[in-house]
């Protein structure tokens, strides 16, 4: 058997007030999911690959791919192991917050009416029109998707989110499942250390996993974490507050449109949100990025690859969790060119770019090398924003 | 025989447990495809028990009942062997009943 790398167990991620109490069972559970995930992606996925190569197939495209491959028995178990494999991860958060849902909106109110900094801020707004592709959608076969609230002053689904999401992905996100957040972090940090933004703001920031991040490199900065969803806001404030993070704003508002004024912020931000915004508002999601921004600010957001320049058996992979996890917009996504689409919205063309975040690794006692093929990394689309008076020249 | 009548509404009402959006299905047998997902569960309940008892096997070794060593050399004496005899024809006749009853 081929050594594979052992996915984070349940005792090694990032512990806090707000995180949900678990039996020994529940845990093990979790850590199981986790290992088959990434047995499906480390064993199961290559005999796809095999699979295909033995068709003798040359496609133009992922659609001549899924045609030879839809019926093949190494792609149907692992999509019937993955797809199981995501039911069973709902299922099992599910069960673990279901019997102290209570105590869990007991927990968060505790910390979220606690007296705290200034800066550290819940605002919702009941009155706020939730979008339909948001609220109608159950994302990666997540009950009630982010929005559902089961009892008044819910965070449920965000309870569960933050208690699974480790299995889901196979550990490789870190103890903190930031990993986002910090592959921008490290870019930012890289790229352009003498880049200081005094505001930012994070777009679709769900529980805040991504933005804390930040904080530790922008000490001074003001935080401002926007999403519709008042339970993961809920959760993610008293989570941060939880985790010592006293000094981020959480507002519930929505990313397409807030109330925050125009050319007010320096760095505007998303991860893993692009995926889950329909077609239709996506580029007024780009658009707002744009507005926000003061001259010589910078949006950039965090994503899955676009398809565009992968061989067509890797998209075919890569749209599984299009077709099979409840991901309307994935598809679409992957197959816009978001550079056009920011310059579209108002960016200058030459000031666009796209580039790859990564996270450093959380085990610092590993050499870099080895990790470096499986590090968590993302493909980023950016803009910086032109600085009024200069040119293309300037 | 009320069961007609309205009742009061659970202000506290259980997460529903369905989905909105289609399951899939991957095989050409819909039965084909509840047999995988009720294995896959097989397969993460047998691991959860394992973990379980991989934790109380850590447990009596911490606590210097039991060595490790004790538990890999371990011969049942003839009682106890029968016991397991016992249980282990259970546990086949009930995995395999579909094909012997």
């Amino acid at each position: 058997m081929p050594r594979m790398h052992h996915p984070l167990p349940w005792h090694r991620i990032a512990h806090h007030d707000m995180l949900v109490e678990t039996t020994h069972d529940e845990r093990a559970r979790l850590d199981t999911i986790a290992h088959l995930n990434v047995f499906a992606a480390q064993r199961l996925a290559p005999t796809v690959k095999t699979a295909f190569e033995r068709k003798g197939v040359t496609p133009s495209d992922r659609h001549e791919v899924r045609q030879a491959m839809e019926r093949d028995p190494a792609f149907r178990a692992w999509s019937l192991v993955r797809r199981n494999t995501m039911e069973m991860r709902q299922k099992t958060g599910r069960d673990i917050v279901g019997r102290q849902r209570e105590s869990l909106r007991e927990k968060a109110d505790r910390l979220n009416a606690a007296k705290g900094s200034q800066q550290s801020r819940l605002h919702l707004d009941p009155s706020l029109d939730v979008p339909r592709y948001v609220s109608g959608v159950d994302q990666h076969l997540m009950q009630g998707g982010y929005t559902a609230e089961w009892l008044d002053r819910d965070v449920s689904n965000a309870a569960n989110y933050d208690a699974g999401m480790f299995a889901t992905v196979g550990g490789s996100a870190g103890p903190h499942n930031d990993a986002a957040g910090r592959a921008l972090c490290e870019w930012l940090r890289r790229e352009f250390p003498a880049f200081v933004p005094s505001r930012i703001v994070d777009l679709g920031c769900g529980l805040g996993h991504n933005t804390l991040p930040l904080r530790q490199i922008f000490p001074t900065a003001e935080i401002i974490a926007v999403d519709v969803a008042a339970p993961m806001l809920r959760y993610g404030h008293a989570r941060a507050r939880a985790l010592g993070v006293d000094d981020i704003e959480f507002r519930q508002e929505d990313a397409t449109r807030t109330s925050l004024s125009s050319h007010s912020v320096d760095l505007v931000f998303s991860t893993m949100v692009l995926h889950e915004t329909s077609h239709e508002a996506l580029p007024r999601l780009l658009q707002e990025s744009h507005r926000l921004l003061r001259g010589g600010g910078l949006c950039i957001h965090l994503e899955q690859p676009p398809y565009r320049g992968l061989n067509p058996f890797e998209q075919f992979m890569r749209d599984w969790d299009g077709r099979y996890n409840n991901e309307p917009f994935w598809s679409a996504l992957h197959e816009s060119d978001l550079r056009q689409m920011m310059t579209k919205v108002g960016f200058r063309e030459d000031l666009v770019f796209e580039t790859r975040c990564v996270a450093p690794s959380w085990q610092s006692s590993r050499p870099t090398e080895e990790d470096f093929g499986r590090a968590p990394a993302w493909y980023a689309v950016g803009a910086w924003q032109a600085v009024e008076g200069s040119t293309a020249e300037g | 025989m009320y069961s007609h009548l309205p009742h009061k509404a659970d202000p506290n009402p259980p997460q529903p447990t369905t989905l909105r959006g289609r399951r899939p299905e991957f095989t050409d047998d819909p039965m084909l495809d509840r047999l995988y997902a009720i294995t896959l569960a097989l397969v993460t309940e047998l691991s959860v028990t394992r973990a379980r008892v991989d934790t109380l096997e850590r447990l009596l070794e911490r606590k210097g009942l039991v060595d490790s060593s004790e538990v890999e050399n371990f011969t049942p004496d003839e009682s106890e062997a029968a016991k397991r005899g016992d249980i282990q024809q259970q546990y086949l006749d009930r995995i395999f009943r579909v094909l012997t009853e």
